[in-house]
């Protein structure tokens, strides 16, 4: 039986073990293999080990570091904004007595369009003489070069990108309120709370691990920005808007550099897992 | 009950989140609005509200939707997306669901140690990846094939895990009592475990569709031919065109859209339930 | 030759330091109604798994009707079961349900379409035909469960606690039903229960099963008036065989508060001589209050207190405190009597057991 049961589970698990080998197994394992030498995809023979020296060049290579900076930027730019304002906004509709499922419908709306289709109306509302520029012309407010302008295209997509995604993680927000049970409220209202009071001791302790939940997964968002740039600017003006994901893909499938676009493969992914094994940490502290 | 100032105070919130809607929305309204104008009424009515207000229905009102669907490949991509979705759907629910099914219910030599491993990938960041893949790929002389784009988007961690916290809760004797049956557990799987889990195949087949649906970078890198491209590629290519008017791309954009529209309103029990869950730590 | 043979059947799980099923014997005539009983965790359940080809048998021989199935998959072995939890199919009517083992048997449809139509109408679940097993309450479900069974003809049926989920007036009814289907279809059954009742009304011999290993196996009342040792003599009956630790002196019995009882001498024969600690055991209804067995044994005449009453008119227990331990009494209507009542009692000498008070070992089935 425990024969039969060995066949049988290889037989259930192997397909998807062989796809895993395929595609992820072995592309780590590549990767990780790549990243010590100087493999240059259109001239395999005269690949050579190289050691650390991609991992130093790396640091050295100035696109790469204003894409890291970039990256940081962008990071810094979204998750405050989309973190809080899905608080906010989640917090806002929970209380709202009318047109509640208006409310989550409507900031809902952007994130069920695609990047791409979000980052070609965006460039529109963005142009020299769009429909952003008019509304703001009506305020007396001077037109913007927005994404034509190396000083403003990475606030600009990133203040598109929080728009896009910010409904995604207000309804993770008001699942967690409506978690909440009631009676605790109820019964801080016995204790003579102020609203304040409730918020401050019921909701957000309640809500603080979903909070480090949306806090990581929306930074880890942001350090993998790679779309809207592509489409909306190619990653300019003046590389203002080009991203670690962004360099990495170039280095990769452009110059078919792999060797290179290896060695950042793995610095990013480190960020990745260090920002995941953080988060974990954080979350079963508060359950522990 | 709210007390006079409670609902004064209600009111005031519910005007202010109202008015936030719809310069929340003013980009999803100007875009609708002016996907049924000529370039030169867009121009024109940029200044005033008007911007935001559809053209009265006439002969031209769906010109440019006409144009795009009728003079460019897009109802093609739009095509070809769809099937590459169902293929996806198809062979992601059975090689994710009989993966996560083993893991759930077979005691094979490693189990654990194959669970653990497919909860450690759910970390990896794809992009990392996807230089690899393509390299697969070209050597594999799969570039410009559907092959080629279906196959490693068909194995999915994530899946394999959702599945498999599923499966686990189904009770055994079912598959006793259909042993007795003489079902044998390959039939067990398909007319048994799928149909008893019908929530979690919906899931994961909507998220699997959206996902085809609004994938940007992988079919960019596999699709070169325009016969293959998908819709959002596709969309690219048609609003890079200089001949493509500002209507008219308004107008792609909308139509991409409206397929995700048509699933967001059908499942949006299975979609809110699925984002919720990623937020909870059994998800 | 038996139609079922169980030859020093082991079980032992991986990792586990003692054997959870060990050396389980038995013979199973063809037609025969078993039941196996215990408490929890005594093996029955594992055993009827292993008959049933869901459990690895780690030694000894399984045979069925003449053939060594140890290695036999489930659905060869021309067995059905009934599940605890009923184990039905949530997505498929009540019909469906019952026919799939059929279908996939390669049955053609107008026979299915018959012995559905038959197992539906001798259970009564006609106007629940087209319903799923959500919307039926736990008794239409267990008939569910026992018309899937029912209908491939098998010649051997399991059951593994199938009324356990059942309220107490459904389980009474269930238990007729079950008899009778029995009756009707004459398949070997083997019952698993950890409910002593449903064993006692049911099945034609018990097995009766504590920490893997059988304690005893007979006809109902050679358990209830033969237990082999303690554990068989209180767990089956209810209320539970009275237990008193006494000392044995030559033909006199010394119960820890200093009562004293003679034994006549059949009884002191039967014990053969021994002496010292043992356990007096005596049934409740083997305790006597009425005035011609109390002026029959005048001489063993006991006294105690009534403590606790249960009325139920044609059953009332009476209880005790008396030789160190509680002990009930069964009389008849007559002999009731009122908490803190004096009460006067016998034993009724010849259904006195003695247990060894280690071993358990009943000295007078020796």
């Amino acid at each position: 039986m425990r024969r039969k049961n060995s066949i049988m589970g290889m037989a259930f698990f192997g397909p998807a073990l062989v796809l895993l080998t395929l595609f992820l197994f072995l592309p780590m394992v590549l990767t990780f293999g790549f990243s010590f030498t100087d493999y240059f995809a259109l001239n395999p023979e005269l690949t050579h080990f190289v050691g650390l020296e991609n991992y130093l060049n790396i640091f050295k290579d100035e696109l790469f570091v204003q894409s890291f900076f970039n990256t940081v930027k962008f990071v810094l730019i979204i998750v405050p904004l989309q973190c809080g304002g899905a608080l906010l906004l989640a917090l806002a509709i929970n209380h709202a007595a009318h047109c509640k499922k208006y409310f989550k419908v409507a900031f809902f709306v952007p994130v069920v369009m695609s990047l791409a289709v979000v980052s070609t109306l965006w460039m529109q509302i963005y142009s020299p003489e769009g429909i952003l520029n008019t509304l703001l012309g009506q305020f007396g407010i001077d037109a913007q070069p927005f994404i034509h302008s190396a000083k403003q295209s990475l606030p600009s997509i990133a203040i598109m990108s929080v728009w896009q995604g910010v409904g995604y993680q207000m309804i993770i927000f008001l699942g967690g309120l409506q978690n909440i049970n009631p009676a605790l409220y109820e019964a801080a209202e016995m204790d003579h709370a102020t609203g304040w009071q409730k918020f401050k001791d019921i909701t957000l302790p309640e809500l603080k691990p979903l909070c480090v939940f949306v806090f990581i997964t929306v930074t880890i968002g942001a350090f993998r920005m790679l779309v809207q740039p592509m489409v909306m600017t190619g990653g300019g003006p003046d590389h203002s808007t080009y991203t670690i994901v962004y360099d990495i893909y170039e280095t990769g499938t452009v110059n078919w550099e792999m060797g290179l676009a290896s060695t950042m493969a793995i610095v990013f992914t480190i960020f990745v897992v260090v920002l995941t094994i953080i988060q974990n940490v954080l979350t079963r502290d508060k359950e522990g | 009950m709210l007390t006079k100032r409670q609902k004064w105070l209600n009111w005031i919130l519910v005007g202010f989140l109202l008015v936030l809607s719809v310069f929340f929305l003013f980009p999803v309204l100007w875009m609708l609005a002016n996907s049924f104008k000529p370039d030169a009424a867009i121009t024109a009515d940029m200044n005033s509200i008007a911007a935001f207000i559809p053209p009265a229905p006439n002969g031209s009102f769906f010109e440019n939707y006409v144009s795009i669907l009728f003079n460019t490949k897009f109802l093609r991509y739009m095509a070809n997306t769809l099937f590459y979705a169902a293929l996806l759907i198809l062979l992601g629910i059975v090689v994710n669901g009989l993966a996560g099914y083993a893991l759930a219910k077979i005691k094979f030599p490693f189990r654990d140690q194959w669970l653990l491993i497919i909860m450690m990938l759910l970390i990896v960041p794809t992009e990392t990846v996807i230089t690899i893949h393509f390299l697969i790929i070209a050597k594999a002389g799969l570039l410009n094939t559907v092959l080629g784009y279906i196959l490693p988007s068909i194995v999915n961690p994530f899946n394999i895990f959702l599945f498999r916290q599923v499966f686990v809760s189904l009770p055994d004797d079912v598959y006793e009592a259909a042993q007795l049956d003489f079902c044998g557990p390959v039939k067990y799987f398909f007319t048994m475990v799928l149909p008893m889990s019908k929530t979690v195949v919906a899931t994961v087949s909507v998220f699997t569709f959206l996902n085809v649906w609004n994938d940007y970078l992988w079919p960019s890198l596999v699709f070169t031919s325009s016969d293959l491209l998908t819709a959002q590629i596709g969309l690219n290519s048609i609003t890079s065109n200089d001949n493509t008017t500002m209507g008219q791309t308004l107008a792609v954009i909308t139509l991409v859209t409206i397929p995700v529209i048509i699933i967001y309103s059908l499942f949006s029990k299975q979609i809110v339930e699925g984002v919720t869950s990623t937020g909870s730590k059994e998800g | 030759m038996s139609f079922i043979e169980f030859k020093n059947i082991c079980k032992k799980y991986p990792g586990a330091d003692r054997n959870t099923v060990d050396g389980f014997n038995l013979n199973i005539e063809e037609k025969e109604f078993i039941a196996f009983v215990g408490p929890s965790g005594c093996g029955k359940s594992t055993t009827l798994r292993m008959v049933a080809g869901f459990e690895e048998i780690t030694g000894g021989d399984l045979l069925i009707d003449g053939k060594k199935v140890n290695e036999t998959a489930p659905k060869d072995r021309g067995i059905a079961m009934v599940f605890q939890n009923y184990a039905l199919y949530p997505h498929m009517t009540v019909e469906k349900n019952i026919a799939y083992g059929l279908k996939n048997m390669g049955v053609p449809a107008d026979e299915i379409e018959k012995k559905v139509n038959w197992a539906v109408r001798i259970l009564g679940l006609e106007e629940y035909r087209y319903r799923k097993p959500k919307n039926l309450s736990g008794g239409q479900r267990q008939r569910v469960a026992l018309g899937r069974a029912i209908v491939k003809n098998q010649k051997v049926f399991l059951m593994d606690e199938p009324l356990s989920n059942l309220d107490a007036k459904l389980r009474v009814s269930m238990r007729t039903e079950i008899s009778k289907l029995h009756r009707e279809l004459g398949a070997t059954t083997i019952y698993v229960t950890h409910d002593q009742v449903e064993a006692m009304t049911m099945a034609d011999r018990i097995v009766i099963m504590k920490d893997g290993i059988v304690q005893q196996v007979g006809k109902p009342m050679e358990l209830y008036e033969h237990p082999v040792n303690q554990f068989v003599a209180g767990f089956i009956g209810s209320p539970q065989m009275n237990f008193f630790s006494v000392e044995v002196e030559g033909n006199t019995v010394k119960f820890c508060d200093g009562n004293r009882l003679a034994l006549p001498e059949d009884t002191a024969k039967k014990l053969g001589g021994r002496q010292g600690r043992m356990v007096l055991g005596i049934r409740g209804e083997d305790v006597k209050l009425d005035e011609e067995s109390i002026r029959q044994y005048e001489n063993n005449k006991l006294e105690a207190v009534t403590s606790d009453t249960e009325v139920m008119g044609n059953e009332n227990n009476l209880y005790f405190t008396f030789g160190g331990s509680q002990a009930v009494a069964r009389v008849s209507k007559y002999e009731v009597s009122q908490i803190g009542d004096r009460i006067s009692f016998v034993f009724l000498p010849s259904k006195i057991h003695f247990f060894d008070a280690e071993t358990g070992v009943n000295y007078m089935e020796g």
